[in-house]
Order: C-alpha cells, then structure tokens, then sequence
C-alpha cells in the first residue's frame, strides 16, 4: 500500500519492475544524477549571481551574505546526492506515492505499529524508459504552444487548444467531442472573467473581428 | 472573556447572506479538491488566489477558511472507495476506511469521517479562539533572533525530521531558498538574480511557484504515468451516509483521542496531519489489540477510521492558530495561507490582530460557519461527492491545466510568468519523479525571506557576533528541541537502514 510505496529500493528486491529494455549501462538506476545537476547548475547560477551583484548599501550583513549560505547549502547537498545516487543506484518502484516522499515511510509506520513491509508484485511493463516521455512531450508542446500564441490568437482559441491536447496526450479518444467541449470551456471562462471579475483576459485576433 | 465578545463581532460579520454563499462556495470548493486524488486544499488556495483579488479580504478570506477545512473532509472519500489516498492527510484514514468499505459498510465509513473531521475541526478552533491571546502575548517578546530560530526550526523539522530522506528533504530546502533570493533585496535595495530583467525585480511569484509545483507539476506526473498504472477500482455505494448511534457511541471516544493526537501538531512544523494520524492510528490499533477487538485488521474497525479524521482536522485547526498569531506556517497548506495574507499586504502574527481584528474574527468565526456547513453538505451527500471520482481523468487534469495557466496570467498579465510556470512545473514532475519533498520548497519559499531579513537584523545589532542568535532562552528552548528532533530521526534512519540491509544482503550484492 501508500507508504510502503515510498521506499525506493523495494521494487528491487522483487526484481519485477525493472524495465526489461534497460539492461546495465552506467546510467541504469541513476537518472537522478539529473537532479544533481540541476541543483549543481543552481549552485553555480547563484554562485556567479553573487560574485557579480551590482552591491547597493554598505550594511553589513550585505545582501551577498544569505545567498551565499544558500550556495554552501547546494553545493553539499548536490554532493551528497551525487554520492548517494552513484553508491546506491536504484530503479523507480511502480506503486502509488501520495505525497512523494515528504514524509519517511519508516517513522510513518513505526508510529502507526505497521509491519515492516507488505509485499506487492508491481506489473511487469514492457517500455523503455519509467516516464511515459510521449505523453510527458505532448502536454508539454501544449503549454509551450499556448504561452507562445496566447498574444496573437487570444484566449479562447489558445486555450482550447491547451485544453483539447491535454485530453488527446491524456487518452481520450474523441477529438470531435473534446473540440466542443474545449472551445466551450475556453468561451466560458473567458465570459466569466471579462464581465463577471472585470480581468482582461487576451482576445487576439478575433477582437479586431468581432 | 475577550475572546468571547471579540468573536460574537466575528459572527456578526460572517454572518451575512454575501459571506455565507463564500464560506458555501469555498466548502464545496474544498470538498470537491478533496475527494479528487492528487488535489488538496494548498493547490485550491493556490488556484484561486488570483481570480479572487478583486474581492475584498474579508470576502476572500472566508471563501479559504471553506476551503481550508473542506480539503480535508473530502480526501478521506476517495481512500475509503477506492484504497487510493488522494492526499497523505488519508493514508491512515484509508487502512480501516477501505476495509469497512469492502465489507459493506462504505456508507457508515463516510459517515464516520466526515463526523470525525467535524468533531476535530471544532474542538481545535475553540482552543485556538481561547489561546490564541495568549500565542500574541508569546509572540510579541520575539526579537529577530527568536524569529530566525523560529525558521530553522520549520526548514529543518520539515526537510530533515519528518521527510523520507534527510539528503532530498535539503535539496528542496536549497532549491526554496533559489527561489526566495530573486528580485530586489529589501533592506540594501540591490537587485539580485534577476538577469537584468524588469519583470523579476518583484520576484517570482509565490503563485507561479506553487501553482507550478502542486498543479502542473502534478499533471505532468499524470502525463507520465496514466498509460502505465493500472486504473483503481470504485467500491460502489448507494444512499447516504448514515450511522447509527450504536456506532456514535463506539466512535466518539476515538474521535477525541485523534483530536488530541492533532491538535498539538497544528503548533509544531512537522508538515502536516500526516504525524499525527499515523500515532493516533498506531494508537487505536494497539487499544483494539488490548481489548481483542476482532475487526481491526479484518473487517475494519470504525475507531480505526476515526481517530485518524479527527487527528487531521484537528491539526489544520490548530494550525490556523499558530499562523495567525505566529505568523508560522507549519504545512504546506498553511504556508499558501500565509501567501494569501501577504497577497493582501497582510502580514501574519501579532500586529495581524493589532491591525486587522475585525478580518481575524470573523476568519475565525468562519472557521466554525464552514464546519457545520461541510457537515452538512458531506454527511448526507457523502455518496454524491463520490461521483465526483467518475469524472474522465482527461476532462479533469486538462481543466486543471488551463486554470494554472489562466490563474498565473492574471496576476499580472505576463508571458514570462507563464514561462517560469512551466519551467517549475517540469521542475515540480521531476522533484515527484524522484521523491524528492515539495513541502519543504513552498515553506522555504515563504519563511526564506522573513529568515534572511531577521538573520541581517540580528548580526547587524551584535555588530557580527553570531552569540545573538542563541542569546535567550527561547531561542536555546528551540535550538534544542530540533537536536533531539534530528538526532532521534538519524538514529531511525540509520536504524531502518541497518534491518534492511540485514534482511537482504544477498540481493544487494546482486544489485550493486
């Protein structure tokens, strides 16, 4: 169940959900190098914000001294994670995670007087990669392709698009039907704000027209 | 009684037909959040921020108290029909919940939890009416060091003593902090991290953030999951949630065991109901062990479900207690609270009921409208929200989306929050992907700020002398207690890990 689905390296004691694709290779099991990099890019983002910050004011502290706390801050955990990862690869378990690891599992269920584990096959998949990288690239070309157009096309046209993409990459299988539904969702929201909460919402093109 | 009286101006406010339909459409708002998986109250609050600016505070505020409680009535729903928490609060509401459901008595689990958050609900916010005085009175002899101890305090309960791995928990801490540091610096009005960009001067919004993080962060986790899990099943109910009072009786004093359970918690920052329903669930089970009760474990036991709904409400009612009196945010949902309050250039703690009393009261007064209005529309229509868990996956998510983007836009009509939107957005997915908190970047993102200026303040009075900071007895109080926090979470980390590899160290060489 839940919190036994916060554990990281339970799916790997059952073996079962290893992505059958992904045999050895340096970076099976530790794709979250990406995160420390991420933190490692932040680190050094901060680090060269820092070193050329235009300094108003002679108080001291100045408003270099907390960022550079933060920066000593990222630079270790980014380390850390680096070293934890590359000691301890592990491959994402397939079970439900309520709130992604906010809370340890362990003292959950010590406080709770669970047992220590319940054990739950996880189903064998036959894809590639963990995250389902299509779906992922078609939300994201949604969102990407609405803030690019919402200036020229307006709300209404920019949003149900965003609306009607989503469905489509999400798995519904009615584009005709989603079309209607989208375009009514986009008129209504944009009625609601422009008469009923006074906000400007884009109108494009189509308010030269009508 | 001061508090009775100032109160009774509470009620007078709240109590007119405008502010009634608020605390109504925030409840069903909340309920409706609740009962769908992956929504919670924060994401809610976050969501409606925006729209809800031209509304005037009193209005808006008791629109989120609706909406506050509501999150929790209806996020058990789905654990109990479905074994599928949709927020951590459930989880130890779902162990008994959902086996009562199985067994017949979906309608009777309904019930009980929604009782029980009523119950726990009330009885905190009473405390909270009566204590919080006292909170001011406490929080008004804080200087900038007790301040900034208060903040380590909450940085490093939330992303080290209660978080599944101290290593991840810190770098959601680092990455809040990122975050917090762009824009203009208060007190030197030097610009930082901004890239010369005008736009940025103000900061990242704490809306792009965390409609970023909970909203499309959550929907970009469904994109990379809905075509591999398989669906969950919906237990079926018919009717309304009914209990008879056979059950009350049996119920009632679990539920006041989980209230005192929660209502402690709501003053610490340990992130949530998630502690204290998990001890009041460990408690439960180890009374029904005691008195041999065959049905916990088997067929559910109603005081299993209980304790725990009483214990998560109770906490988010004491938790509204410490924000307002001290500014303290002790959950992710309380810290977009704190957000909303800033939104209105109001700012939590002691001068809030100096300066903004009348806002106070009739907030809390509307606490206790919303709980008897939730009760009302959860315990006969318990079954009608389920439906809610028919809506098409699609529908709803896409919906989610294009109100992120629609929320985000309004604040000040800028394209380049939409890019930041996303970017935090894939940022939020990637953090889920690898179950790294999120808790710990919104209070991070929240306190940042107050723990900079208070920390500069503090060395800037010592000329420099770091001694300051653990120079009263407050602040060695509560350096103290986060050493034993901390040092009791290392010894069970180490612990856990040590049994682990004990029980599997054949696999593990196989692995490494």
């Amino acid at each position: 169940m839940s919190i036994t689905g916060s554990r990281p390296d339970a799916g790997r004691r059952q073996g079962t959900d290893n992505p059958p694709a992904a045999e050895g290779g340096f970076l099976r099991g530790r794709s979250e190098l990406l995160v420390a990099v991420v933190l490692y890019a932040l680190a050094v983002f901060l680090t060269v914000g820092t070193a050329t910050m235009n300094v108003q004011g002679s108080a001291t502290p100045g408003p270099r001294f907390f960022p550079v706390l933060v920066c000593i801050l990222l630079y270790a955990v980014a380390t850390a994670l680096t070293i934890s990862v590359l000691r301890n690869p592990s491959v994402p378990d397939t079970r439900k995670h309520p709130d992604h690891g906010n809370f340890s599992a362990d003292m959950l269920r010590d406080l709770a007087g669970l047992p220590a584990d319940r054990t739950q096959t996880a189903p064998a998949g036959s894809w590639r990669t963990y995250s389902d990288w299509r779906t992922i690239g078609l939300v994201l070309l949604g969102l990407v392709t609405f803030t690019a157009v919402l200036n020229l096309l307006g709300w209404i046209l920019s949003a149900a698009f965003l609306f009607w993409i989503i469905c489509y990459a999400l798995g519904s299988r009615r584009p005709a039907f989603d079309a209607g539904v989208s375009l009514l969702f986009a008129s209504a929201i944009q009625l609601a704000f422009n008469a009923g909460l006074g906000l400007n919402l884009p109108s494009g093109f189509l308010g030269g027209l009508l | 009684m001061d508090q009775l009286s100032l109160l009774f101006d509470g009620f007078g406010a709240a109590l007119t037909p405008m502010n009634l339909l608020w605390v109504l459409i925030g409840a069903v708002l909340g309920t409706a959040v609740g009962v769908l998986p992956g929504l919670g109250s924060a994401m809610a609050v976050a969501l409606l921020l925006p729209v809800t600016f031209s509304l005037d505070p009193t209005a808006a505020f008791i629109m989120f108290a609706g909406i506050y409680f509501g999150g929790l009535f209806g996020d058990s729903t789905a654990g109990i029909l479905l074994n599928t928490p949709g927020n951590s609060s459930a989880i130890a509401s779902t162990f008994e919940g959902h086996r009562m459901a199985k067994n017949g008595h979906a309608a009777k689990a309904l019930a009980t939890a929604a009782i029980g958050a009523f119950i726990g609900g009330l009885i905190a916010t009473t405390l909270v009416v009566f204590f919080a005085p006292t909170l001011v009175k406490l929080a008004t002899v804080f200087g900038p060091a007790e301040y900034f101890a208060l903040a380590v305090f909450a940085f490093l309960a939330i992303s080290s003593v209660v978080s599944e791995s101290v290593v991840r928990g810190l770098a959601a801490l680092g990455i809040g902090l990122a975050l917090a540091l762009v824009g203009i610096d208060g007190p030197s009005g030097t610009a930082r991290f901004t890239l010369g960009m005008p736009q940025l001067f103000d900061g990242i919004s704490i809306i792009v953030i965390t409609v970023g993080l909970l909203a499309l962060g959550e929907v970009f986790h469904i994109a990379s999951r809905i075509h591999r899990d398989p669906a969950a099943t919906q237990i079926k109910t018919r009717g309304r949630a009914r209990i008879n009072l056979g059950d009350v009786r049996r119920a009632l004093p679990a539920w006041l065991r989980g209230t005192a359970f929660g209502a402690p918690f709501g003053l610490i920052p340990a992130g949530g109901a998630e502690v204290p329903t998990f001890l009041a669930y460990g408690t439960e089970k180890k009374l029904a062990a005691r008195r041999k009760d065959p049905e916990f474990g088997t067929t559910g036991s109603i005081k299993g479900l209980a304790a725990p709904e009483a214990a998560s409400n109770a906490t988010a009612g004491t938790a509204m207690g410490a924000l307002l009196a001290l500014g303290l945010p002790t959950s992710a949902t309380a810290a977009i609270m704190l957000a909303a309050f800033q939104q209105y250039g109001m700012q939590p703690g002691p001068l809030l009921f100096e300066r903004s009393g009348e806002l106070v009261w009739a907030l809390l007064a509307s606490l206790f409208i919303g709980l008897v209005i939730l009760l009302i529309i959860n315990l006969p229509f318990a079954t009608v929200w389920a439906k809610l868990l028919n809506i098409p996956r699609h529908y709803l998510y896409a919906g989610i989306t294009v109100f992120s983007m629609l929320g985000v836009y309004a604040v000040s009509s800028s394209v380049l929050d939409l890019w930041l939107l996303i970017a935090i957005g894939l940022a939020g997915f990637m953090m889920r992907r690898f179950n790294i908190p999120l808790a710990p970047v919104l209070i991070a993102v929240i306190l940042g700020p107050m723990a900079e200026t208070e920390l500069r303040r503090a060395l800037a009075v010592s000329e420099g002398d770091l001694g300051i900071l653990v120079g009263s007895p407050i602040t060695i109080t509560l350096y103290l207690v986060l050493a034993v926090a901390l040092a009791v979470s290392g010894v069970q980390h180490v612990r856990h890990r040590r049994t682990r590899k004990d029980s599997e160290p054949a696999v593990q060489a196989v692995d490494a």
